[in-house]
């Protein structure tokens, strides 16, 4: 019994609530009031996304755009794949450079026989594409072959008729010169004249398009053939490069390569003929002593993934949002103690908190460029280095200005709040404090602070809300490798895939910001005194 | 001043090239190849994500700047400005760049630094396209344009009633271009002014380059260039590959004209760094030339029958998402040889991205002198100059001593021909300056020396004279 009550607050706390029946249930408490409770509050909601995929997946393939076809749930999967599928190659490239001895010549066997198998497959398919390829000439030349004609041959007309018009003219204008006719005649027909030029252009504009749109039309087959080639052929490609990262790329290959030459330049003291090549030798000895020395602490540098991607995005958010915290709290303090405070605050808060993060982010991309210390020697860079997370990540200079536009956007709701909480203290409570003469430091901690803290949570997760909304933006304009600057390339490579990359980065930035906001729930929760459920 | 500098400079790089030539002789009787001594082996590099990025990320890929004893990173920047910023700040080590990029930033057009590069990474490559109703309105003024395959070169003539029809309505046709010092800018204006179109002037005031202008160009970043054109703010581009492509694939525009139709092989894009980072990495820098080379060299490998034969290998690397990232087949046209300009008029272009052939990627000082002349052409440059200041400032900031260099270790190493790397006589007056272009490989018909840019600028009929 314990236990369940202590599962149904943590439910609660983490704004779960609605698994409660499920809880229940187990538990065999009312079962059938919990089995209505689930079926209204779990079942419907899980149907109604159900059918909202289905008619995303219906919906979709309907709506051709010029960039191509909105993608239906399975393409966006496919997009996920492809994102993990990289990753995973990036990680296994990453391995392969340092592999060495008998678990290199193992891979590298193993590879090999890879490949051999993999040739075979893409050229098969390569044939396959070949076929699709003809089949999609013929069907197209059949599908173009009436138009065309029919288009050839109202051109035809069309010109005769043109040309025959211009005679007319040509014979009217005889005519009106030898003053025969009116000059309005002639006027009057080249009018009508043109009139009948543009109705004809305009006809022939109608077939022209309809023989661009069959142009446009995309053969399944083709296409279906073109994939299977592509990828393939990227896996081919793959596995070439492993070859390569296993042999003459390879680390400890590499470091055996120069330990040899070494070997031979220290050789080479006993046979040398004068001093100077005496000298010469110990130099070179030297260099290559450095060089190897360089050559064994060497990574190979991957690709940034999305794994990396996210990774950093959070890194930046938190970092951001710490920020805002530490000057948005302090502020909001003095601002609900001191009401003069809060009158000097209040045109700054009021002119500053609607202005746009892309601003916020120019702004400091300027004043980060002009003060972004030496990463390599500056201390609080080489703190951050030491920290095995961070150091993987890379804190650059766009970082920076990303955190710290996230900074200025999230601040504002922290500081409202905790002015807000602060300004609304029991009056009680003010008085016990007054009666137990507490300095203001007690009064600070044990008084103001505590009973504002519901209300500094509430403002800190509206904050934690705003950064992350602000930094996916942030990192498109400023591109720090993050999932806005992933979005923002996928639109710019203008592929097959884009699109779906870019649904599929949605889903991910909306799962991210969805955890981050229970984990603000959570802590706000567990500040709260009041009972009231944190509302989702 | 500034000559005795360079010239300064120059002796003491011949003088290092001298000793490591020969210090490497020396080693070559006991041991085979070495790396250099680089000063940092942990390198990020910036770039734009066109298909000429190709050197650098085929170097990455294929492990020439691992054989240097390189790591390097190779990250996608959003546009040409922050790619600059990052490498003036240092947060980049070196970028694939405009060719104008380190010549405005050297002499202080936009963002001032002193950038040097020492590797052309490729010539060609870019083409100007036309939404669909320009294109209609251009056969309709030009019925010999109304054909599936209409001749080319396509000069501006049949724009110019377009043009006239809107000015006729109080408004200018509006066309894209990627940066103010890219080639783009100086192609479109070229073959604008080429056909008596004014493109509008750069003044002290007007930076934006729209006095006078007929037709008026802003900036959009290449990647945006197809999406810009569909929404109808511009009626046309001139951008590198595979946006003009990807236009022809969308069915949204007309590609017109290529770059290789306006000027034949003019150079591209390069690859630049700073000239504080060069001087305190030489070894570095020389290694990452030796890898670009390499690269180079690669892409351009043909067989007997003069195939191209590794670009499907380069074009498939370029497609993955983290370089260029567009569709295998889009980028597939233009970098093995061919290119759609309509749907049905798929045409061979065998030399539309050249990367190394006929000493491509050598950092000739007639090109910055030609990028020089199109800046003062068009008002960037706002004051005149003379003959002297052009060719001083080319040397300032093109290092074909690097090159040479590094081109030596190549040929000492077995991985480059002798013939594959220009004669380059330091003590001749004009060495590093290609031969006059003939006027027949202009769209202009007006003959280029680089050895006398004020005549070259003087012999038009648009733009600034002196």
């Amino acid at each position: 019994m314990e236990l369940k009550y202590k599962i149904l607050k943590g439910l609660d706390v983490s704004g779960f609530a609605v698994f409660d029946p499920v809880v229940r249930l187990a538990y065999g408490e009312e079962p059938q009031k919990q089995i209505r409770a689930i079926g209204k509050f779990i079942i419907v909601p899980v149907i109604f996304i159900l059918v909202c995929f289905a008619l995303t997946d219906w919906i979709a393939p309907k709506h051709k755009t010029k960039s191509g076809q909105v993608p239906d749930t399975a393409t966006i999967r496919k997009s996920a794949k492809i994102n993990h599928l990289i990753a995973k190659r990036e990680g296994i490239k990453t391995v392969d450079f340092l592999r060495e001895g008998a678990d290199r010549e193992k891979t590298l066997l193993e590879v090999q026989a890879l490949i051999a198998e993999k040739v075979a497959i893409v050229d098969e398919l390569k044939a396959e594409l070949k076929i699709q390829e003809e089949a999609y000439k013929s069907q197209l030349d059949a599908k173009l072959k009436p138009i065309q004609s029919k288009y050839d041959a109202l051109k035809a007309k069309y010109k005769e008729a043109s040309n025959a018009r211009k005679a007319q003219s040509k014979a009217l204008a005889t005519q009106v010169y030898n003053k025969q006719v009116e000059p309005s005649e002639l006027v009057a027909l080249l009018k009508e004249s043109d009139a009948q030029t543009e109705a004809e252009r305009a006809e022939l504009d109608i077939l022209k398009n309809q023989l661009d749109e069959k142009r446009s039309e995309k053969y399944e087959p083709l296409e279906l053939a073109r994939s299977n080639v592509d990828s393939e052929a990227d896996a081919l490609m793959f596995l070439k490069t492993r070859e390569q990262l296993l042999t003459s790329r390879n680390r400890s290959v590499k470091v055996a390569e120069a330990v040899e030459k070494k070997q031979g330049i220290a050789d080479s003291f006993e046979t040398a003929t004068s001093e100077s090549k005496v000298l010469n030798a110990a130099k070179g000895l030297v260099r290559q002593e450095l060089s190897i020395e360089r050559l064994e602490s060497q990574k190979y540098a991957p690709a940034a993934t999305i794994y990396l991607y996210i990774q950093r995005s959070v890194f930046t958010v938190i970092v951001g949002f710490l920020l805002a915290v530490i000057i948005g709290i302090p502020l909001g303090i003095l601002c609900g103690l001191n009401k003069v405070f809060m009158a000097c605050m209040t045109p700054i808060i009021a002119i500053f908190k609607p202005v746009s993060p892309v601003v916020w982010l120019l702004i400091f991309q300027i004043i980060v460029g002009a003060f972004f210390p030496n990463p390599d020697t500056h201390p609080l860079f080489v703190a951050a280095s030491n920290i095995p997370w961070v150091q993987t990540l890379g804190v650059n200079p766009a970082m920076v200005f990303s955190a710290c536009t996230v900074a200025m956007c999230a601040l504002w709701p922290s500081l409202v709040n905790t002015a807000l909480g602060v300004c609304s203290l029991d009056p009680d409570h003010v008085n016990v404090a007054r009666v137990l003469r507490l300095n203001f430091w007690e009064r600070l901690t044990k008084i103001i602070i505590p009973s504002a803290l519901p209300l500094i949570f509430a403002g800190l997760r509206i904050s934690m809300g705003v950064g992350w909304m602000v930094l996916i933006a942030a990192e498109a304009l400023s591109s720090s490798d993050g999932l806005g600057k992933f979005v923002w390339d996928e639109y710019q490579n203008g592929s097959s895939l884009t699109f779906a990359n870019i649904m599929f980065a949605c889903f991910v930035i909306g799962i991210i910001g969805f955890i981050l906001d229970r984990v603000m729930i959570v802590l706000q929760r567990i500040v709260s005194f009041d009972d009231s459920g944190a509302s989702v | 001043m500034k000559v005795y500098n360079t010239r300064k400079l120059n002796s003491a790089r011949k003088l290092s090239k001298l000793n490591l030539v020969f210090g490497l002789g020396m080693m070559v009787s006991t041991v085979s190849a070495e790396t250099l001594d680089v000063e940092k082996d942990s390198l990020k590099f910036g770039f734009i994500k066109l298909t000429d990025c190709a050197p650098i990320v085929i170097a990455k890929e294929k492990g020439f700047f691992e054989e240097e004893g390189l790591q390097v990173e190779v990250i996608a920047q959003p546009n040409w400005k922050q790619l600059l910023d990052n490498v003036i700040t240092g947060e980049l080590d070196g970028a694939h760049m405009l060719s104008g990029q380190p010549i405005g930033a050297t002499i202080g057009f936009g963002t001032q630094a002193h950038i040097v590069t020492a590797y052309t990474l490729d010539l060609n490559g870019n083409a100007i396209t036309v939404s669909n109703s320009v294109w209609e309105k251009m056969q309709a003024n030009d019925p010999a344009l109304d054909t599936p395959n209409p001749k080319h070169p396509i000069t501006a003539d049949a724009l110019v009633p377009v043009v006239q029809e809107k000015l006729d309505l109080g408004e200018k046709l509006k066309m894209g271009m990627v940066f103010p010092v890219s080639t783009h800018n100086y192609e479109i204006r070229y073959w604008l002014a080429a056909s008596g179109i004014n493109p509008g002037f750069y003044t002290s005031e007007d930076q934006k380059g729209f006095t006078g202008a007929q037709v008026e160009l802003s900036v959009t970043p290449p990647p945006q260039m197809p999406a810009t054109l569909e929404s109808g703010n511009i009626s046309g581009y001139c951008v590198g590959e595979p946006w003009n492509q990807q236009a022809v694939a969308k069915g949204i525009g007309v590609p017109v004209v290529t770059n290789y139709d306006i000027w034949k092989n003019n150079p591209e894009k390069v690859f630049g760094v700073s000239k504080k980072w060069a001087d305190e990495n030489p070894n570095t820098h020389l290694a990452v030339v030796k890898a670009l080379i390499r690269a180079g060299k690669w892409l351009d490998e043909v067989d007997a029958s003069g195939t191209l034969i590794n670009r499907e290998e380069a074009v498939r690397i370029l497609s993955q998402p983290n370089y260029v990232g567009a569709d295998f087949d889009v980028i597939k046209n233009s970098m093995t040889g061919y290119f759609f300009f309509q749907k049905t008029d798929k045409r061979l272009m065998p030399e539309f991205n050249v990367f190394f052939k006929n000493h491509a990627s050598f950092p000739w000082y007639s090109d910055g002198v030609w990028f020089l002349t199109q800046m003062r052409r068009w008002g960037q440059i706002t004051e005149t100059k003379s003959a002297d200041w052009y060719h001083e400032t080319a040397k300032e900031i093109y290092l074909p001593e690097v090159y040479l260099e590094a081109a030596a270790l190549l040929v000492e190493e077995g991985h480059l021909d002798p013939s594959e790397v220009p004669a380059f006589d330091a003590n001749q007056k004009w060495a590093g300056y290609k031969p006059a272009t003939p006027a027949s490989d202009f769209i202009d018909g007006i003959a280029y020396d680089g050895r006398d840019p004020v005549g070259y600028l003087n012999a038009h009929k648009i733009g600034n004279k002196d």
